[in-house]
């Protein structure tokens, strides 16, 4: 069903006076590119990853940014709206970097970074692509080309930018994809072969359970007061929700929570709860050493061991060091995690008394041999013998995208198809990767620039990793998610091409050749599910201002590509943007059908929002508690596996047959490397961005930098020992690199801990490698190894550094502001 | 008050048989043969008229079982209502113009006649309930006839294949080439397609169903119930989607079946998987009939060395429904791939089918189900068709390879390999 755009504004304005609550003052947006060219003032209403919101604009420009009803517990990163769509780092014109327009390909790469640009008209930058995309796979093969490297596109199911480049990348030809993603890559590896699934994109037990039954909760490296600002599709923030009762409940002293991490976490001090702090890195020991005494007090659930698990004796025999002749004991682990004995003992009594529901954080998997803590920690679960019950046992999400609200069990709108239609093929059809892998695990991008033929383990197989010649990427800030600066600066001088598209001129633009300007998600009409997991309901995204400059909606960017080189109908099915919008929100409707009567599109579009309400509480794991050979995990053995012998066999030096602690290739409190850099650093994610994104927001991001630098925060000795005061610039350094960033003195860290959040851009002061970091991405810093032949995911967590006061004037920041426009 | 209906009703019976009964006193033999002749006209005219009526749309829906339901559903529909004026009502697609076929269908129509005056299917609540059942029984039908009635407005040969979409064209020219049944993809073209509890709608206009016959193998189609016996009501356990069965043996509306796979030999033995070692679910039991050997019969044990568990090789005989099988699966494994492709990549591309092997799928599919609208038989069936095209199936076990990557596309081509020792 198609309706003709006019009548369907007219039904809308029309609709619009009838006063529908709660959304009567909005008033949807005029599309203006049938001719008519004038936009109504008023509310509209759209989402983002930050939550949903109301937007008043008034004379074409976004005014006042509003919470939306349903959502109680707003967040402070709505105030970053306004300043990204505004912001001075835009991309406003197609650009093209200076030494590329003269000499192509062949260009001199060692300028790199120098953000030197060329603006260009639309037709010129399409011509350059497409000539590049056509040259690589005429002179190398889809090896060549990597249009993999994905992430956290903008909200809205039909603009979502990563399906609108994959899929008209795949109409020209094909390419070298990843698998996993930076955040959970080791988890989602590991899990599956010791509690069947990945847990950590799984919905978990809800809140009000585990609120009702749980005597204890544990925040193991887990801050999801400070991450459940953010979701995958539009955010309900439901989960700070819960976490407000579970403060009332603590109060009441009717649960206690602790959380075990090296700092206070904003979640720990917002529910005021005790931290027992343990040296970064250093989970395993303590994890063994509570297993230890466990084993010794005969605490553990013997009988749910041998009916739910296989591998205890194993396991039990590496614990008590009939294997190594180290008894894994809290005398052997306090020196190593620094938790003291007694408390390391104490906490083994907290854990086998009454309910217990351990809540484990993502950062720790992060880091050389990240699966072993997840592993170790789901032998603790075991050990421990809820697993299954509500309000016991282990959850990987928590913090994540509001898991733990119920599920609604309405179904959300579909995206735009990532895959072109079946039955097309692409214009360069050639499917010969010539011997080399075409899926490569994420993080190991770098590596095959850098080291292409090389033969790797991954996950019980081998990679040959490909000789990639050209990039294009959308959406996506490699530049901040990748470890080691200067290490990519080196893998990007060996490109020939890269192509990024986006509506900021992010660290990834910088070391791009052509750049192509998208508008923001508030410039387009979209439409999301809201609530990832709790599926609350259908939320329109009305289109708030037109797109700014020359930037266009990444359906009109690769439409027009698509027509360029043949396959616009293959491309657009023949449809367009309200037609695809109508065709997304009817399939949707379609299949709530008999659940959620839905109303038609224009009726929906008017109101902005389908309610499914709230859905019905749900246990983890219940179905295999009550009855494993009925459900079993998707484990080999259908089992919880504390001992696999599948991983076993792989006979991997760095992941073996049931969790271990391995010492790591460096490491703080007295660890390799420590006597040079005796401070870890620690990039978690950030308290007020999404990753990358809202960097640029000027307004939001005044509120944490220190003398507009990203803050480092520090515990007050090390502070004090280095000469460092609150508010001052330090440089952070080490082996690989180094930064500038605002020393924040804070007695929440302890020694030896230092924090950057991830996630600010990367600001080098010039081109050459090694040159200084004027912004303070802690992945300057930090280590670009895999976890380990099993996961091969990023180790970020891995890193050492020294920090020191900054001597002298410090460099400008160059992260913000576009590029270096050269005219020519 | 007995008494006095058998002296109003059998007493004027018994009077008339007298008098059919007696030889003709009065009419010659002629004046019968003529009389009975022109009767007979009279007759077969009125039966035939009674029959026609029989065929009139407004016969078919003079019971509120087809108005309230089918019929509102068609008049939505293009055959209904179309630019080019051209109308089709019920008996063009629901009766044969032949005319045996035609007392057939009407002697299986009196079924819902019947349905609807004794009430099995009076309400919207309980025709909804029977919608698969009678839906699946007209399906067969047409996927027997090839379609007849669609073809007889419908042919492959009038096909403009350069006005259609490129994968239209495809798929319309590779049906034209096997004069496929239209009903095998078509299902719900005019009717909404039977809403049973969330279940696959979708899936089933992917299928032909058959009407299954001794001898054969055939694959269910929607998860279904089994039974211990020919007529039980009591369910003995759940065969899964795509699971092949052979039926042994017939009995009203039943088959019997026998399937053959490999169990772990803990528990009760209850969840029957399709190969050693590999957890890919065929059927689960109930406990009394996992440990009954009547049921279950066990071949060979041996040891799985990935998990150091016991599997035992079994066969079960069992009864199940006559309806949703199937006997041709590559229908179900193209829904499941075109599911796959679809569905997995709302957030990321989706991961290559032999990426993973068969006992490491379900871990990867579960933990991201989440995202995706599936419902439950769909799951099983996506579920079901990766690991059956997992790298386990397609060679070595390197995860990443490049020449594992076929079966992703083309389902034909990598069919799950026949039951491996």
């Amino acid at each position: 069903m198609t309706i003709k755009r006019r009548r369907f504004l007219q039904g809308i304005l029309a609709g619009s006076s009838a006063g529908m609550l709660p959304f009567s003052m909005i008033k949807a947006a005029e599309d203006s590119d049938d001719g008519n060219g004038i936009l109504d003032d008023g509310w509209r209403v759209t989402g983002s990853h930050f939550g949903a919101f109301k937007a008043y604009r008034a004379n074409g420009v976004v005014k006042e940014v509003r919470p939306f009803e349903l959502d109680r517990n707003p967040t402070e990163m709505l105030k970053g709206i306004q300043g990204s769509i505004y912001s001075a780092s835009r991309i406003r014109y197609p650009m093209v970097r200076l030494d590329f327009l003269k000499n192509g390909y062949k260009s001199d790469r060692s300028t790199l970074g120098d953000n030197r640009y060329v603006r260009v008209t639309w037709q010129e930058a399409y011509n350059l692509l497409i000539r590049e995309l056509n040259r690589v796979q005429t002179m190398y093969g889809p090896w060549a080309l990597y249009a993999g490297q994905t992430g956290w596109r903008a909200t809205g199911q039909f603009h979502s930018c990563t399906n609108h480049m994959q899929r008209a990348i795949a109409l020209h030809g094909n390419y070298v994809r990843k698998i996993g993603d930076y955040s959970t890559g080791a988890a989602q590896v590991i899990l599956p072969y010791v509690i069947g699934s990945t847990e950590v994109y799984s919905q978990g037990t809800s809140w009000n359970l585990i609120l009702e039954n749980a005597n204890t909760i544990v925040f193991w490296a887990n801050d999801p007061l400070k991450n459940l600002q953010v979701g995958w599709n539009c955010e309900t923030h439901s989960g700070i929700g819960y976490l407000k009762q579970l403060k009332a409940k603590i109060q009441e002293k009717k649960i206690r929570a602790i959380s075990i991490d090296p700092t206070v976490t904003k979640t720990a001090a917002f529910l005021g709860i005790e931290t027992v702090y343990v040296n970064p890195q250093t989970d395993v020991p303590l994890m063994l050493a509570i297993a230890h005494e466990m084993i010794v007090n005969k605490s553990y659930d013997a009988e749910f061991i041998r009916g739910y698990s296989l591998g205890f004796k194993e396991f039990k025999a590496y614990v008590m060091g009939d294997t190594d002749k180290t008894p894994k004991t809290p005398e052997w682990a306090e020196p190593i995690c620094g938790v003291p004995k007694a408390k390391i003992r104490e906490l083994a009594g907290i854990l086998t008394t009454g309910q217990v529901q351990i809540m484990m954080g993502w950062c720790i998997q992060r880091q050389q041999h990240g699966e072993q803590p997840y592993w170790m920690a789901v032998v603790l679960a075991t050990m421990i013998g809820q697993i299954g019950l509500p309000g016991g046992g282990i959850s990987f999400g928590h913090h994540y995208s509001s898991i733990g609200t119920p599920s609604s069990g309405g179904s959300g709108p579909n995206a735009f198809p990532l895959n072109p239609p079946e039955g097309v093929e692409p214009i360069f059809d050639n499917d010969d990767f010539n011997g080399y892998s075409k899926v490569i695990p994420v993080a190991r991008w770098i590596d095959a620039i850098l080291e292409p033929g090389k033969v790797i383990n991954y996950n019980g197989g081998k990679v040959t990793l490909p000789d990639l010649k050209m990039i294009v990427i959308s959406g996506n800030n490699p530049w901040h998610h990748h470890q080691d600066k200067n290490r990519m600066k080196k893998a990007f001088h060996k490109l020939e091409c890269v192509v990024t598209v986006d509506y900021a001129w992010n660290p990834t633009c910088r070391f791009s050749d052509i750049v192509f300007p998208a508008c923001t998600q508030f410039e387009r009409h979209d439409l999301d599910l809201y609530g990832s997991y709790a599926q609350r309901g259908v939320l329109a995204m009305q289109k708030l201002v037109e797109p700014l400059f020359e930037s266009r909606s990444d359906w009109d960017i690769w439409r027009e590509f698509s027509a360029r080189i043949g396959r616009h109908q293959e491309y657009t099915m023949g449809r367009d943007e309200f037609t695809w919008l109508n065709h997304l929100y009817d399939g949707c409707r379609t299949k709530n059908k008999g659940k959620f009567e839905m109303p038609d599109f224009p009726t929906f579009w008017q109101q902005g929002f389908f309610d499914f309400g709230e859905g019905k509480p749900w246990v983890r794991h219940a179905e295999f508690r009550d009855d494993p050979e009925i459900h079993p995990l998707g484990t080999p053995s259908g089992l919880i596996e504390i001992y696999s012998r599948k991983i076993a066999r792989y006979d991997y030096s760095n992941c073996k047959g049931h969790p271990v602690w391995m010492e790591k290739e460096e490491r703080s409190h007295g660890g390799p490397g420590s006597d040079r850099f005796p401070i870890a650093l620690q990039s978690c994610h950030p308290n007020k961005r999404l990753h990358s994104q809202l960097c640029d927001s000027k307004e939001l991001r005044e509120t944490y930098t220190v003398q507009g630098r990203e803050p480092v925060y520090m515990n007050a000795k090390d502070a004090k020992k280095r000469g460092i005061n609150d508010g001052d610039l330090v440089r952070v350094f080490n082996d690989r690199g180094e930064l500038i960033a605002g020393a924040r003195v804070s007695e929440r860290y302890s020694p030896g801990v230092a924090r950057i959040h991830e996630g600010a851009w990367y600001a080098p002061v010039n081109a050459e490698i090694g040159s200084v970091d004027t912004y303070g991405d802690p992945n300057t810093v930090t280590l670009d190894i895999g976890t380990s032949d099993l996961a091969q995911c990023c180790s970020a967590f891995t890193c050492i550094v020294e920090i020191e006061k900054w001597r002298g004037t410090a460099p400008k920041v160059t992260a913000f502001g576009g590029p270096k426009v050269v005219e020519v | 008050m007995i008494r006095r209906l058998i002296q109003n009703v059998i007493r004027p019976l018994k009077s008339l048989w007298k008098t059919l009964s007696r030889p003709a006193q009065y009419l010659s033999l002629g004046t019968i043969a003529i009389a009975s002749f022109v009767m007979g006209i009279i007759f077969w005219g009125g039966f035939n008229t009674a029959l026609e009526a029989t065929n009139t749309e407004a016969f078919c829906i003079s019971c509120h079982s087809m108005r309230d339901t089918v019929y509102p559903e068609l008049q939505g529909t293009v055959h209904w209502s179309n630019h080019s004026g051209v109308r089709a009502t019920c008996p063009d697609c629901h009766v044969p113009h032949n005319w045996t076929h035609k007392i057939a269908r009407k002697m299986q129509a009196s079924k819902e006649v019947w349905g609807a005056v004794f009430g099995t299917i009076d309400t919207p609540e309980k025709f909804e309930a029977k919608r698969l059942e009678m839906a699946s029984r007209e399906w067969a039908r047409l996927s027997a006839n090839k379609s007849l009635e669609c073809k007889n407005c419908h042919s492959y040969k009038s096909m403009k294949w350069e006005d259609m979409s490129p994968l239209a064209a495809k798929q319309m020219k590779a049906a034209a080439e096997r004069d496929q049944s239209c009903i095998d993809c078509h299902k719900g073209i005019a009717h909404h397609l039977p809403s049973t509890d969330g279940r696959s709608h979708q899936l089933l206009t992917a299928v032909n169903i058959s009407v299954p016959e001794v001898g054969k193998n055939y694959y269910v189609v929607l998860q279904k119930p089994v039974f211990m016996n020919a007529t039980s009501k009591e369910e003995a356990g759940m065969l899964n989607i795509a699971t092949e069965i052979a039926v042994t043996d017939k009995s009203d509306g039943r088959v019997k079946f026998r399937l053959e796979g490999w169990r772990k030999r803990i528990g009760t033995g209850r969840i029957i998987n399709e190969d050693f070692g590999i957890n890919i679910k065929e059927a689960e039991l109930t406990k009394g009939a996992a440990q009954s050997d009547a049921v279950v019969k066990v071949l060979e044990e041996k040891v799985d060395d990935v998990t150091g568990l016991t599997w035992q090789k079994v066969t079960v005989d069992l009864w199940t429904n006559d309806s949703e099988l199937t006997d041709n699966v590559s229908g179900m494994w193209e829904f499941a791939s075109t599911t796959y492709r679809e569905a997995c990549s709302q957030c990321h591309s989706q991961p290559e089918v032999a990426h993973f092997d068969a006992n490491t799928w379900p871990g990867m599919f579960n933990g991201m189900i989440a995202f995706v609208n599936m419902d439950d038989d769909t799951q099983n069936l996506v579920l079901k068709y990766l690991q059956l095209h997992s790298s386990t199936y397609a060679g070595s076990h390197a995860q990443i390879d490049d020449q594992h990557n076929q079966s992703a596309k083309s389902p034909e081509t990598a069919l799950p390999l026949a039951k491996r020792q």
